[in-house]
């Protein structure tokens, strides 16, 4: 019935969204038909996160309608979107680790008996039969937090189905979920389809996406690239939409020769999710680092910049093994970090501008605790015109400053203690497409003075157009040491999301 | 996987293990200290700690502080004594007028929090010093008068228990129930647990809050006619410094103060602590001010042990 009237079971129409003048989604529109696999696809940032969000209701559209059912809506409250059928199963678990198994399956939604007294016995008898029904061996009393991580996945997934939804968003289950557990998951999602379910699903890997999804959508930099059936599609044809156009920078080049290591890893694990990885930097060289949020980059800063303890392997710098008990011993020892959040990690955006500079190198600049104002002065002043910054002076704070100006605070910054490796968790995040050009032309300054640069970063261009040398890591580990010449952005893609381990070139 | 009741629970059965020890320095201490006398009368402390303690416990298994329960004990047992003026027929009025302050004081709190917004910190941290001044400018001497049958009350026993504990052991027991078998309770821990899986999955954190911070205040409105039956008067001395020793007691009994942990036992087992402690400091004719550093010593204790045990 429902079908005549309307092939579809979802439509999203002209949906916008934007953070502080960033625009996140641009008029985005698509549709799901009921009872297929709808794939969600895109580069990290290209608006997947915040479309899914704005459908589950936890964030509102700025502008455009969702239609659900038939139904209109201008934006669905979390409440709403549950009651009316949506379920997400989250990236980021949404579960209560105090909690048990069954308790967490049916929170905000108890059985109950009356005046508000849990029905315990029933809700452990339902969670009990969903987790049988569904394959999964797991005690609804244990409590979550005991879980290792596929399991808690596995009690976020019958959480979602418990709600009986017509459309279930899941968003990159494959991030965590491997082997065995993956190939139960695709056969609910088999099942769950047969009994009319419609499902989003968002993944980085392609080879998933072929083989579960009817349908693709594709974003980019929050605009819609297109929604083809997958039956149309080959992988390459896929990758090119995913990546879309090459970045129209011009990234500056490089001259200089890579002198000898300044930096030697070898075999570093940590707790976290480090597995053996090992790699050599040379003075004045750009290594990138390319992989999936979650592959262990950001890790692998913390681990050589001394923030996570080692559990095996060496860092030799110079030729001399090292030890860093914490990020000062690593700044001692010349190794500076550009960390990927500013906002949190990088800057103190209330003080000012000298402030944030001349914190690195207070006692240099100081005579008995006193700082000497026009010694920081001066040190704002060269700092502003090498890397020239656009300031009103160097009292300004820096949250009045823009996104590419406080990037090169964050640089200058990091200057200051004058290091010898430079590690960049993704540079030019949240900067707009000039001042990118203006850091990329620091960054190589920098290069030429001979300093060794670690460069992370998921902008596949950045990475091609700036780095002497390529790393792709996936799940904790380097998988692909590649040459920038012989490399474009799917091969790159192809290791970051695929399960073979090969070495394009030895170094 | 998974890990067995004594694991689970073992520093709250250090906690308990503190309390024989002390039990037992005292008994050896001092032949008053292991009679029925003055374990009752240490059950009937508890009492007093403890039912401000349970709120408190409450508002923390949120992940928030309620810094006002001492003011607002004070408050609570000056108005009630103001209220009843020793008259038998005031007697209901005093106390329903007393709880609905209580209350009214506990959906203030919530109302800041959630609309406007603000942390528990600051908004009870601010009530703390209102109520008190609100105390003090109503009498810095004792005023009013407790009727005498609620005066009575105080040392009124069945079964050879007075009636204040029995009415300390059921609150517990509602609170067990509370915590363990509603809606409401297991909303407490997935609010304190986790604030945006609880908001994700459509719990009204709003709601939760209010009825936690009415509770709270509620019972340290209770707590304030506790102190009236006590005192015959109304004391503004009352309440001083309450609102630390109700944090360090439930701290103790190892309630998180990130939220989403604790238990009603735990609490239980901090208040018994602390009232054993002060007990003991006065039959061994210790100095009160030594009772602040033990206290102390087993706070920070308590919280190092507890963060060892999350990892």
């Amino acid at each position: 019935m429902r079908k005549s009237q309307n092939p579809f079971i979802l439509e999203m129409k002209n949906i916008s969204k934007s953070f502080g003048g960033v625009d996140a989604l641009k008029d985005v529109s698509f549709q799901c038909r009921p009872g297929t696999v709808h794939a969600l696809v895109g580069e990290n940032g290209a608006g997947k996160s915040t479309l899914i969000k704005i459908l589950a209701g936890a964030l509102l559209p700025d502008s455009g309608e969702i239609i659900f059912k038939g139904r209109k809506h201008q934006s669905l409250s979390t409440r709403k979107a549950l009651n009316s059928g949506i379920s997400v199963i989250y990236q980021e678990l949404a579960l209560v680790s105090q909690m048990t198994v069954a308790e967490n399956i049916f929170l905000g939604r108890e059985p109950s008996k009356s005046f508000g007294i849990i029905d315990k016995n029933r809700l452990k008898i339902e969670a009990k039969m969903l987790l049988k029904q569904l394959g999964f061996e797991i005690d609804p009393d244990m409590e979550v937090g005991e879980l290792t991580v596929a399991y808690q996945q596995m009690v976020e997934i019958a959480k979602a189905l418990s709600k009986n939804a017509d459309l279930i968003i899941m968003d990159e289950p494959s991030a965590i979920l491997a082997g065995h557990e993956l190939e139960q998951l695709f056969l609910i999602i088999e099942s769950l389809k047969k009994s009319g379910v419609t499902i989003i699903y968002i993944s980085h890997r392609l080879e998933e996406v072929f083989r579960i999804a009817n349908e693709v959508t594709i974003l980019k930099d929050g605009q819609l690239v297109g929604t083809k059936p997958i039956k149309d599609m080959s992988r390459g044809e896929l990758v090119k939409m995913m990546v879309g156009r090459t970045l129209e920078e011009v990234f500056p080049v490089s001259s200089n020769q890579p002198g000898t290591f300044v930096l030697q890893v070898d075999e570093i694990s940590t707790k976290t999710i480090l597995n053996q990885v090992s790699f050599k930097l040379r003075e004045g060289e750009i290594l990138g680092v390319a992989g999936m949020v979650g592959s262990g980059r950001t890790e692998l800063a913390r681990a050589i910049f001394g923030a996570d303890p080692l559990t095996s392997g060496t860092i030799k710098i110079k030729g001399q093994d090292v030890v860093f008990k914490n990020p000062a011993d690593a700044i001692r020892n010349k190794i500076s970090l550009v960390p990927e959040d500013r906002k949190y990690h990088g800057l103190f955006t209330e003080l000012s501008i000298l402030n944030n500079i001349t914190l690195p190198i207070l006692s240099k600049i100081s005579r008995w605790g006193f700082t000497d104002k026009k010694k920081g002065n001066e040190i704002v002043e060269r700092a502003r015109q090498i890397h020239s910054i656009d300031m009103t002076s160097g009292n300004q704070e820096v949250q009045y400053l823009s996104g590419g100006n406080q990037q090169k605070v964050v640089l200058s910054k990091s200057l200051q203690t004058i290091p010898e490796v430079i590690i960049m968790d993704e540079p030019t995040r949240g900067v707009d497409v000039g001042a990118k050009f203006e850091i990329y032309q620091l960054i190589r300054q920098l290069n030429k003075d001979g300093i060794a640069i670690l460069m992370i970063s998921s902008e596949l261009p950045e990475i091609l157009g700036l780095s002497d040398r390529i790393l792709v890591m996936r799940e904790g580990k380097i998988v692909a040491e590649l040459t920038p010449k012989e490399t474009t952005e799917e091969m790159i893609i192809e290791f970051a999301t695929t399960n073979t381990t090969v070495c394009a070139k030895k170094n | 996987m998974n890990r067995s009741f004594f694991q689970k629970h073992a520093i709250i059965l250090v906690v308990y293990a503190l309390i024989l020890v002390m039990i037992v320095i005292g008994t050896f201490n001092s032949e008053y200290f292991l009679t029925l006398r003055n374990l009752t009368n240490v059950l009937r402390q508890a009492a007093y700690l403890g039912t401000v303690a349970l709120g408190q416990m409450l508002v923390i298994l949120i992940a928030g502080i309620d810094l006002s329960v001492g003011s607002l004990v004070k408050l609570c047992v000056l108005v009630s004594a103001i209220l009843m003026d020793g008259d038998p027929d005031n007697v209901w009025i005093a106390v329903t007028l007393t709880l609905g302050l209580g209350l009214s004081v506990g959906l203030i709190h919530a109302f800041l929090i959630n609309e406007l917004n603000m942390s528990p910190f600051v908004v009870t941290f601010a009530s703390l010093f209102i109520l008190k001044g609100i105390s003090l400018s109503i009498s810095t001497k004792p005023i009013g008068r407790a009727s005498s049958d609620f005066l009575m009350l105080y040392s009124e026993k069945f079964a050879g228990i007075y009636v204040i504990v029995f009415f300390f052991i059921i609150l517990m027991l509602l609170m067990m129930f509370l915590l363990n078998k509603t809606i409401f309770g297991r909303h407490i821990y997935a609010v304190g647990g986790n604030l945006s899986v609880a908001q994700l999955s459509g719990i009204s954190v709003k709601r939760v809050r209010y009825g936690v911070y009415s509770l709270c205040s509620v019972l340290a409105a209770a707590t304030g006619l506790l102190w009236l039956m006590r005192m015959g008067v109304g004391d503004p001395v009352i309440g001083n410094g309450l609102e630390l020793n109700t944090i360090i007691a439930v701290v103790i009994g190892g309630t998180s103060l990130f939220g989403g942990r604790g238990t009603v036992i735990g609490v239980l087992g901090g208040v018994l602590l602390l009232t054993f402690t002060d007990n003991l400091l006065v039959i061994l004719g210790v100095s009160q001010f030594y009772g602040g550093i033990i206290k102390g010593v087993i706070f920070v204790a308590a919280v190092s042990l507890y963060k060892t045990d999350d990892s």
